[in-house]
């Protein structure tokens, strides 16, 4: 498949949309910016925000071949960049064992027959026996592809001292094969969910892209889209309420993954409205936590009455509150 | 435009966002690539590559508009245009009754007249306004400003004007339609005071050197300083934090090329059939446990909240950190700091002991520790102790300290008070003092860097 750039940050959110990615115009102009300057983008935000899915989108929508790291505590450069397979090379060693001695036949004492053999050398370190972890893949790659490391707050800083030197230049040096440089520079994607402050310079190599809860329209123009079946007056309230528990302090808040699954719940059991029965059973969809789903039992039965006649309270990104508690979720 | 721009990245800077050379040089970039005209994008194009931190967004929001907008004070609507003959002879009639200050300011704002720039910067030296940097003062200023235009007294005449007029026998829906118009005016004015605040503001902060005196900061004493300097001290703890983790990495990628780990390394190439192909070396493993004890209490206070956010990024960067506090007993804390923002945590262990009347006391913060926690403690673990020994002449338990000084790996003491106050008082320092392997003086934030940077050496 051929891939595609974007000449506009409107024409890439349309080419989200077709992925069913639905973009603001900020995610888009960075992400734009991103593949026009060639940084890797790094993206944060609470769980459940779709950082993930964003990347997928864009594989999809650029016709690129998604590579994903995704990060551990103990990552290291044999399980992200390269490794020897000694396996495979012993096996060929064994196999090979009648041509090898062919090759040293007639060699006059041991120096001779080890110079033979260190000619021979280069078989054993090629390609070949090269086992290609998602970096070197991604440099290494014929194709453009988008390079996903995920959760980078979860790799040790030790790790992520090592990708500052792979993202600046999109090279990697081995030391049997020489330095490998990158055919197609990969779009590049970072996710984090902020466990931890990561370094200043791996921060400043990337384009910075804060997302957060999506606005209510934002929310159920999701919904609509990704569970036609659930009826508009419903999927809106049942969006609204998504954004009142959002706005209460819970352990957990519900992120957009589990607005969709709770959508679908909805779908499944046939709900006519949000009353009282419905929600007592499908919360536990949403709230993931025993202590919150008593709360948000207790606060819901309060103010039952008035479900519909409030306003939706949206999460603002100025709110001091709402970084409070997105770094206390997380 | 470049020029402002460079001004705005001053201005962040000034405002505590850390933008560097190579990011200021991207966000060029990207807005040659995206272009000046859509301001939204332009926005974004700048916040992309220059904020990276989701804590700095509210500051760049804030300042972007003050660099970006439009400039133009708000409308204001000239009143003048559509009264009749009859209606403005009333009114010249009715502001003939006023002082001349008041009259030219009603008139400014019946035909709609904005403040000349001079005239706001005249206000603006009256009120301070040339040395103010901190967006935070913008509110005060700007009424300061009001008040300096005698906003009240133009309100009250205004009031005055309208009775005047309805004396004069003006048409009441028209008196409604005035006054309604005139008050938009006196928003408008108020909008126009608050831009040009936030303005020089703005500008004042581009001016400042970023970081200006953090050195100084470093190595002022602990009780000489301000809320103000608290904040940027917080702010740098934590930036110190995020280097002692790069800095513990290297340490412990040092120790992995330590001695040959024979029996690691036969096992690994039993699969290749004894030929040792993979070497296997033993793995020092360097990594600290640390136990922390804070005294939070009143002599130590001022402190306190430093020593908590230096515990709390301790913490955070070693995972196998116990942390106590103390100030009659001892509490548990390192369950408060998980999960939670740095100075919401520092503030719920304050909170959750407050200073009071009872006494420090040391010695039986000991005696519980070894009851309930001795377990956590092992030869590589490192003791610290956060206090100044005043211990209330209480029993400082030198049986049970000298015991876990000996269980540990090391023993460290940091002390904010200088040595030559240990013999004073109700110090206990110096019985301590010879149980402890170091002892450092921790009256600054540079001191408390460098011997934190000491911890993590452990050799």
């Amino acid at each position: 498949m051929s891939t595609r750039t974007f000449s506009t940050p409107a024409k890439l959110k349309d080419a989200l949309g077709e992925q069913q990615y639905i973009a603001n115009d900020e995610i888009a102009t960075i992400m734009y910016l991103s593949q026009q300057l060639g940084k890797p983008l790094l993206t944060e935000g609470p769980a459940g925000v779709g950082k993930t899915e964003l990347a997928k989108a864009i594989a999809g929508a650029t016709g690129r071949e998604l590579i994903r790291l995704q990060c551990y505590e103990g990552l290291d450069e044999t399980k992200a960049l390269y490794e020897w397979e000694y396996a495979k090379q012993l096996l060929y060693t064994q196999l090979l064992r009648d041509k090898l001695q062919e090759t040293l036949a007639g060699a006059t004492g041991l120096a001779a027959a080890a110079d033979r053999l260190a000619a021979e050398e280069d078989v054993f370190f090629s390609m070949r026996f090269l086992l290609q972890r998602p970096l070197l893949k991604a440099i290494l790659s014929k194709e453009p592809t988008v390079l996903l490391i995920d959760e980078i707050d979860r790799a040790d800083a030790e790790f992520e001292a090592f990708l500052l030197e792979v993202l600046s230049d999109f090279q990697v040096s081995v030391p049997e094969l020489g330095t490998l440089t990158a055919v197609h520079r990969p779009l590049v994607v970072l996710t984090s969910n902020n466990t931890r402050e990561l370094s200043e310079a791996l921060k400043r190599r990337c384009l910075y892209l804060f997302i957060d809860y999506p606005t209510v329209d934002q929310e159920l123009a999701m919904v609509r889209l990704k569970v036609p079946e659930l009826a508009p007056r419903l999927a809106r309230q049942a969006v609204e309420l998504v954004h009142r528990l959002r706005a209460m302090d819970l352990r957990k808040s519900p992120s957009i993954s589990e607005t969709l699954d709770w959508a679908k719940a909805l779908v499944t059991l046939n709900a006519r409205q949000l009353d009282q029965q419905t929600l007592e059973t499908t919360l536990s969809v949403l709230l993931k936590h025993e202590s919150d789903l008593q709360r948000v039992e207790g606060e819901l039965t309060r103010t039952e009455p008035d479900i519909e006649s409030r306003p939706p309270r949206r999460p603002r990104l100025d709110d001091d509150d709402d970084f409070a508690r997105y770094r206390r979720n997380n | 435009m470049e020029d402002r721009i460079v001004k705005f990245i001053s201005a962040l800077r000034g405002g505590g966002v850390r933008v560097s050379l190579a990011e200021s040089a991207d966000a060029f970039r990207a807005i040659q690539e995206l272009g000046i005209q859509d301001r939204e994008r332009f926005r974004l194009a700048l916040r992309a590559t220059l904020v990276k931190d989701a804590g700095d967004i509210p500051t760049f929001e804030e300042l972007f508009p003050l660099f970006f907008s439009s400039g133009e004070a708000p409308p204001l609507l000239n009143l003048a245009q559509d009264l009749s003959p009859d209606e403005a002879g009333m009114i010249a009639e009715a502001l003939r009754q006023f002082s001349r200050k008041l009259r030219e300011m009603l008139e400014k704002l019946l035909r709609g007249e904005s403040l000349s720039q001079q005239e706001l910067d005249q206000l603006g030296q009256m009120v301070g306004l040339n040395r103010a940097d901190d967006l935070r003062q913008r509110e005060w200023l700007a009424r300061r400003m009001a008040q300096a235009l005698r906003f009240r007294e133009v309100q009250e005449a205004l009031r005055q004007l309208m009775e005047l007029l309805a004396q004069m026998g003006m048409n009441k829906q028209r008196l409604d339609q005035l006054r309604q118009l005139l008050q938009a005016n006196q928003q408008a004015l108020l909008e126009q005071l608050r831009q040009h605040a936030g303005q020089r503001i703005a500008e004042n902060l581009a001016q400042r050197r970023p970081d200006q005196g953090i050195d100084d900061l470093l190595n002022r004493p602990f009780n000489a300083l301000s809320d103000q300097d608290m904040e940027r001290l917080r702010k740098e703890i934590r930036r110190l934090a995020a280097l002692l983790r790069s800095r513990i990495a290297l340490r412990q990628k040092r120790a992995k090329t330590g001695q040959l780990d024979a029996k690691a390394t036969i096992r690994a190439n039993l699969k290749h059939g004894s030929v040792p192909i993979e070497i296997v070396h033993r793995d020092r493993t360097l990594k600290p446990k640390l136990i922390v004890i804070c005294d939070i209490s009143t002599s130590m206070r001022y402190c306190s909240e430093l020593m908590l956010s230096l515990v709390y990024c301790l913490q955070d960067q070693i995972s196998k950190t116990h942390a106590f506090a103390f100030i009659d007993h001892l509490e548990y804390i390192s369950p408060d700091f998980a999960g939670r923002a740095p100075n919401e945590a520092v503030a719920g262990v304050l909170a959750r002991m407050p200073s009071g009347h009872y006494n420090t006391d040391l010695g039986f913060s000991l005696e519980q520790f070894s009851r309930s926690f001795l377990d956590t403690m092992d030869s590589r673990t490192t003791f610290i102790v956060v206090g100044d020994g005043r211990n209330n002449y209480n029993d400082p338990r030198l049986d049970i300290f000298s015991t876990l000084a000996r269980r540990s790996h090391r023993t460290i003491w940091l002390n904010p008070e200088a040595p030559m106050l240990w013999a004073t008082g109700d110090s206990d320092m110096l019985k301590y003092a010879p149980l402890c392997h170091t002892i450092l003086q921790v009256g600054t934030l540079a001191e408390l860097t460098a011997a934190v940077d000491r911890f993590l050496i452990q050799r």
